[in-house]
């Protein structure tokens, strides 16, 4: 940076992102909208004729539709785990990356509610799932994996929607007072009436704080309940306790390799080098070598274990992933996902390349989840009206993270104001250089 | 569900609907039509009626469950001799021929552009009488010649009179699949133009020459449930069964050996096994100078010259002959369509010496009781009738429900004989390839509509009735025959002076209780045969002696046509489900999966897989297959229970026309064969050619239903041989030390959860894979209690068939020669059911009385439970399916039609449980065992399937629970199932 970062330059920066947008953003708004729209209706198709049409074939009843749902769960905890445990960790170059982080999260919550109402046969009947009470007195199975998962899910979202909100409070104020009219009201409202006073921030960072905690938790509970969703059948490949750290280090580092995706063309997009700099791509592309290797790990343990055991069934599973009609898919999953990150323990591809590997990454997080979750993959068949929920899922998260780019900071002010050395109120200079920390 | 309730109303307009149109002479407008008025109809309650099967000529007799009018079931009938309450899938499928959304509806007339036209019935009879009259007029009656299929009784006794009356040519009752090489050789052995009756039952060992008497031969309901009784382990003993023939068929899989023959050379393998006997001296029951005679007959045929031919190994053609020598009883069967050749009567007749110098004439074959079978005209007297028609002496042809366009080899002229017949008149029931071809139709009403009866062997006397007004203006063939007559007039309506067939029918029932019980008045009499379905006399057995003329025999070996350029003989043989192709149009016919190769919606060619390799050809190539008279198109299928150089072909698929479910599919071997027939029998020779193969570079993609075939050390399907089984258990077969009992059963680590308390009943299965021989019948039995849809090849081939109950093949040993198990696979109403805890919304849960129960309407379609399911039992509904109308009619008003979204399962026919306890509750009194029956049970020609309550210990299925052959599936997984499977038991090698 040329001249030294002040509260003001940050606001105007990071502001400049909410204004009028250009071409190449209505260009992709619009295929993203067409993309939508193909999907969904391709999604009214299936729901009049029947979920026939999605290419599933007995006896693998789960396909595209729930690994898609696993996936975009995964994917949100990364940003969990960037906001919230990083937070707690106090970890210095956290503040620029956590927001869209946290976006990712919401919008991949978002996406993977979708998912679970889509597969179903009867999916106008999704409400059953939900604990109401019932004039039959019919409550919902607690005793089944799905139903965990619908309460896991839920509280994730509303955990993460509140956190995501609330860390935005400040910033959106400082939006509100630069707005006017129509603008100026919305951005009051998600205000709250934030007027920066010491009491408020007093409050507010304890919330935070609060907030960070539960979240926490939650990154590592919510996908462990995911995971049992197939750790708890019977089925050969499926039945093993390695599924909730499995699960969990591979959310978070295929959330890693989205955030990254994300990242990269969004600091080109709106000239945010300053702020989301390699150094902060590269602890993201570290953090991503230490997921990757615990994936790595998991992938030895559970694949090791079926052949240690001497179950024909488990050893079947395994063979037909690595060398049945899938095992393309098998190996893609291990090459992006354990063997493609290592690329990162290079100084250089950790400074330059990381956009391509992250989409590595995250591409082989989707063909894992396909490969790995089917213990019959001769039985399998990816028919085309599969591949638009795929295509749709992404669209759909693409157009909430477009709207997000235009309506919300993309880099929370008041973090990296807090990084930002404490201005004099003469306004000559700092009070102090040296790491972010308010004087008391 | 709304759908039920429509349906309903929907049934009751079209009850009365069809009551309205039903017949030429307007009946009363009733709410619920019925044709025998009953006192006490109740909506809601089943009515039963008695009547006979005409599937195939066994005769089977069947009750048919009507409910608000329309047949929704059949079942076999208890009372019938011959399938004694069972009844095999083609039964089954028998509703679906009432109910065909392809059936012709009222008759038709071909016009001047050559379209079919609909017509009155006035109309039409009035056109045929004219022709009728007109002939006779001119003094040409005989030019009228009428075709019927294998009809007995009144009906024949009618259509004979009627031809008598019209002074045309005897009528020809065809039936193609008749067995008439074993008529002329029983003609030739004995002196007796007749086809006998077995009796299996009691066999030591049963060896079959190509005969398939489990699928298509004879009367399969009957011999398997006498087969299922052979092989049951009695007090130590069991009847073992080798098959001897060039393929490895159904029936051929449930031998305890198959000795790969030759094709066409059963008979020198019989011969070589008479030469056996008669040289060690074990003929025992033969008189020293036939004996004599006989060994000079079959001089020639040692082992040794036999294996040279045969291909046969003279140790095991020893070891057999000395066997079936030995037994007592013993049976050799042969005349199966598969190995009928040029030389099949010949080769019959050294199956009857086999037989008669075993010793085994008049005891397992009797000659008392014969079959109608034997009454059938032969190919070569219908021959005879197209060469007539060929050199234009037949002015009028009734083809009274015959389709010879498709049941004969095109080679016989039967088509371009047929133009040269003015008038040709069809009384098909639905648009076949000859009704196609007709100038008018008069379509008959199904057997399920009309009157009648069937004496499929001596002294079974089956009474037919109609369990349904007719749906569609169509009139029995008896009522034509008698209309068209009184249109004539002058002396042919004196000779026939009825006014119904029903009156005709009396008639003859009349003289039937003269004869049979002369005391009894005859409306009590009939009334009693109504309800009972017919009446049955003993028929002593007739004393059988050699014939001179079987010493004039000689043996040759057949001839096949084709060159050297032909490397392949080609079998054809009858398929399980649709027969000969009568049964293409019944949409369960084409779904049920082949017992052998899992096909459906197909006809394929099966290759032996070395054959298949050196030409290049995978699964699912189309390939050419030519010989001397014609060529076809089919997909390989590769079979290692075909012979190198043999290549067979299922008879049944290839039609052109018969609707929508047969239309255009497989193709027909009958265009390969040659026209001429067997000499002495005037059988057409299916066995008679020899064909090339040529790959077209085209594939077809192959719906086949099943997964893999081994069991690759699962334990699913079990077995045990007889010595184990007797020395553990002893013959009396006590319980062993931690057998199964009702719950858990081995395990070490006691279950987590309390088991389920079931404080009045506990419904279990038990099925027998000793007994279980891969018919299928209990599937299409499913199909018709369950409201199961049919989904259609496309579906089928992505692994979506519906049926709750599958039949699963296993083999063990080489590919060549496989012990073959079959086991019925349905949900095992698991006490610790993984799918149950799954569900998120409770849509399957474990009902006070055993059942895993699945809640339709309350399922969500998450299908979780089918994941966890190790049987893999639950079947999805992926779309909304349909019942083309009136296929509707057919539906089961007791059980729900799923929507799509939903999953299904067996429920072990909740519905007839929840019956049987209603009944037995507004009775005052308990069930008793065996009370309830589910679908599957009913139909089981073989009994392999039990039913009955766990809880009570003297029930049968709680007997057999504790069975020392008992065993669950996947037992290990602790899932408890309901059902406990009895392994099938190996004898061991013959001679031990």
């Amino acid at each position: 940076m040329e001249a030294p970062l002040t509260y003001a330059r940050v606001d105007r920066d990071l502001l400049t992102t909410l204004r009028a947008p250009g071409r190449l953003y209505y260009a992709l708004l619009a295929v993203d909208l067409a993309v939508l729209g193909w999907a969904i209706y391709a999604w009214r198709y299936q729901l009049t004729t029947g979920l026939g049409v999605a290419g599933i074939t007995h006896p693998v009843m789960w396909a595209v539709y729930i690994t898609n749902f696993v996936f975009w769960v995964g994917i949100a905890h990364s940003g969990t785990l960037i906001s919230a445990i990083l937070y707690l960790f106090r970890v210095r170059w956290r503040p620029p990356v956590y927001r869209s982080a946290e976006a990712v999260t919401v919008f991949a919550l978002m996406t993977a509610g979708l998912f679970p109402i889509i597969h179903l046969g009867r999916p106008w009947y999704f409400y059953w799932l939900l604990p109401y009470p019932q004039m039959g007195g019919l409550w919902i199975n607690f005793r089944s994996p799905l139903i965990w998962d619908v309460f896991a899910v839920l509280t994730y979202m509303t955990v993460s929607v509140i956190f995501f909100f609330t860390g935005l409070v400040p910033d959106v104020a400082v939006a509100r007072d630069q707005a006017t009219g129509w603008r100026r009201r919305i951005y009051g409202l998600l205000a709250q009436g934030w007027q920066g006073t010491d009491r408020q921030w007093r409050h507010y960072t304890s919330a935070y704080l609060l907030f960070a905690g539960l979240a926490t938790a939650l990154v590592v509970s919510v996908h462990s309940v995911v995971s049992w969703d197939f750790a708890m059948a019977i089925l050969p490949g499926w039945h093993s306790t390695i599924f909730a750290p499995y699960f969990v280090a591979g959310a978070i580092h295929s959330g890693l390799a989205m955030v990254l995706a994300l990242l990269i063309p969004l600091r080109r997009a709106f000239r945010l080098e300053a702020y989301l700099t390699p150094d902060h791509l590269e602890r993201l592309a570290q953090l991503t070598i230490v997921t990757g290797l615990i994936v790595g790990y998991a992938y030895m343990v559970e694949y090791g274990m079926a052949w240690y055991t001497g179950d024909p069934a488990e050893q079947a599973s395994f063979l037909w992933r690595a060398t049945g009609h899938y095992a393309w898919a098998f190996w893609l999953m291990v090459g992006c996902n354990v063997l493609a990150p290592l690329g990162f323990c290079a100084r250089q591809v950790r400074r330059s390349m990381p956009w391509l590997l992250g989409i590595l990454a995250n591409h082989g997080r989707e063909a894992a989840r396909t490969a790995a979750r089917h213990p019959d993959p001769q039985r399998l068949a990816v028919r085309t009206p599969e591949s638009p929920a795929v295509s749709a899922a992404d669209a759909w998260f693409f157009l909430w993270f477009l709207l997000f780019a235009k309506t919300l900071p993309v880099v929370s002010l008041w973090e990296v104001k807090e990084l930002l050395p404490v201005p004099r109120r003469d306004g000559r200079g700092p009070v102090q250089e040296g790491p972010a920390g308010r004087q008391p | 569900m709304n759908v039920t309730r429509r349906d309903f109303l929907k049934v009751l307009g079209t009850g009365a609907a069809a009551s309205v149109t039903g017949c030429s002479a307007p009946l009363p407008d009733k709410l619920i039509p019925l044709v025998i008025p009953a006192e006490e109809v109740i909506p809601g309650e089943a009515t039963w009626y008695a009547t006979v099967c005409r599937e195939c000529p066994a005769g089977c007799g069947m009750l048919v469950r009507t409910r608000e009018g329309r047949a929704v079931k059949v079942e076999g009938n208890p009372d019938h001799p011959v399938n004694q309450g069972r009844l095999c899938a083609r039964g089954q499928a028998a509703v679906q021929g009432l109910y065909n959304p392809d059936r012709i509806r009222q008759p038709l007339r071909r016009s001047g552009t050559g379209t079919l036209e609909p017509v009155s019935w006035e109309e039409a009879e009035q056109l045929l009488a004219g022709h009728v009259a007109r002939l006779q007029a001119e003094g040409r009656p005989g030019r009228v010649a009428v075709v019927a299929p294998l009809v007995t009784g009144s009906l024949a006794q009618l259509i004979e009179t009627w031809s008598q009356a019209v002074g045309g040519r005897p009528p020809l009752f065809v039936e193609p699949l008749a067995a008439h090489a074993l008529r002329a050789a029983n003609r030739l052995s004995f002196g007796l133009d007749a086809i006998p009756s077995y009796q299996i039952e009691t066999l030591e060992l049963l060896v079959s020459f190509s005969t398939d008497f489990l699928e298509t031969w004879l009367s399969p309901v009957e011999l398997a449930r006498q087969f299922a009784a052979m092989r049951a382990p009695r007090a130590g003993r069991m009847g073992r069964f080798v098959y001897l023939g060039p393929r490895l068929s159904m029936t051929a899989t449930n031998a305890d050996e198959w000795l790969p023959l030759r094709p066409g050379t059963e008979g020198l393998a019989a011969l070589g096994m008479v030469h056996l006997i008669l040289s060690e001296g074990l003929g025992a029951g033969v008189p020293a100078e036939e004996a004599g005679r006989l060994r000079q007959l079959v001089a020639a045929y040692t082992p040794e010259a036999v294996e040279r031919r045969t291909g046969l190994p003279a140790r095991d053609l020893t070891r057999l002959a000395r066997s079936l020598a030995q037994a007592r009883p013993g049976l050799a069967l042969g005349g199966g369509t598969v190995g009928t050749t040029r030389s099949a009567t010949t080769t019959q007749v050294a199956v009857n010496l086999l037989n008669y110098v075993a010793g085994h004439v008049g005891r397992a074959i009797q000659f008392g009781p014969t079959s109608a079978l034997g009454r059938a005209a032969t190919y070569q007297e219908l021959l005879g009738l197209v060469q007539a028609m060929a050199r234009g002496e037949i002015d009028l042809l009734l083809l009274a429900g015959v389709n010879p366009l498709f049941s004969l080899p095109p080679a016989a002229g039967f088509q371009q004989a047929l133009a040269k017949v003015p008038f040709v008149i069809s009384t098909a029931s639905f648009p076949d390839e000859t009704a196609a071809h007709a100038h008018l139709v008069l379509p008959e009403s199904t057997p399920l509509e009309s009157w009648g009866d069937h004496t499929p062997w001596d002294g079974v006397h089956g009474l037919m009735q109609p369990a349904t007004t007719p749906l569609y203006q169509t009139k029995p063939l008896g009522d034509v025959l008698l209309s068209v007559a009184r249109r004539v007039g002058g002396a042919m309506a004196a000779r026939l002076p009825w006014a119904t067939f029903y009156d005709a029918l009396r008639d003859r029932w009349r003289e039937l209780q003269r004869r049979l019980a002369p005391a009894t008045p005859f409306e009590t009499f009939w009334a009693e045969a109504l309800r009972r379905g017919g009446v049955w006399e003993a028929i002593p057995p007739k004393r059988v002696r050699l014939s001179p003329a079987v010493f004039r025999t000689t043996f040759v070996e057949p001839a096949l046509s084709g060159s050297q350029d032909d490397p392949f003989v080609l079998l054809v043989y009858p398929s399980i489900f649709r027969y000969d192709g009568r049964g293409a149009n019944r949409p369960w016919l084409q779904e049920l999966p082949d017992p052998v190769t899992g096909m459906t919606w197909e006809s394929w060619v099966e290759v032996n897989p070395q054959d298949a390799r050196r030409l290049g050809i995978t699964q699912g190539d189309l390939v050419a297959l030519r010989s001397p008279h014609g060529q076809v198109e089919l997909p390989a299928y590769l079979y290692a229970g075909v012979q190198p150089g043999v290549v067979a072909v299922p008879l049944g698929q290839g039609h052109t026309r018969y609707g929508r479910y047969a239309q255009g599919r497989g193709a027909n071997p009958l265009a390969l064969l040659p026209a001429e027939p067997e000499a002495p029998s005037g059988a057409l020779p299916w066995l008679a050619t020899r064909v090339r193969l040529t790959r077209t570079g085209r594939r077809q993609p192959l719906a086949i239903v099943g997964g893999s075939e081994r069991q690759e050390g699962r334990g699913i399907a079990q077995s045990i041989s007889l010595a184990d089984l007797l020395r553990d258990h002893g013959a009396g077969g006590a319980a062993r030390p931690g057998a199964a009992k009702d719950g858990a059963d081995g395990h070490k680590a006691p279950p987590l959860y309390p088991p389920h308390p079931h404080p009045v009943h506990r419904w279990g299965m038990a099925i027998d894979l000793n007994a279980c021989n891969g018919c299928g019948a209990c599937v299409a039995a499913c199909y018709a209690e369950n409201n199961i849809p049919v989904v259609g090849k496309e579906q089928v081939a992505k692994g979506r068939v519906m049926s709750w109950i599958r039949i699963e093949r296993f083999i063990e040993g080489p590919a060549e020669r496989p012990e073959t198990r079959f086991l019925p696979m349905l949900c095992q109403h698991c006490d610790n059911a993984p799918c149950e805890p799954v569900c998120p919304v409770y849509a399957t849960y474990h009902n006070p009385e055993g059942l895993n129960a699945q809640v339709y309407n309350r399922c969500v379609g998450t299908r979780y439970c089918s994941n966890n399911c190790p049987y893999k039992v639950r079947r999805f509904n992926w779309f909304t399916h349909k019942w083309p109308e009136p296929l509707h009619l057919q539906l089961n008003p007791d059980v729900t039609v799923r929507e799509m979204g939903v999953m299904e399962k067996c429920t072990f026919c909740v519905q007839r449980i929840k019956g049987g306890q209603a009944r037995a509750k507004a009775e005052g009194r308990k069930l008793r065992d065996g009370e309830i029956v589910p679908a599957c049970a009913q139909s089981c020609p073989a009994q392999a399937i039990v039913f009955g309550d766990l809880k009570d210990p003297q029930s049968e299925v709680a007997r057999l629970a504790r069975d020392p052959r008992g065993y669950r599936v996947l037992e290990e997984l602790n899932t408890l199932p309901a059902i406990t499977y009895l392994r099938k038991v190996q004898p061991g090698p013959l001679g031990s």
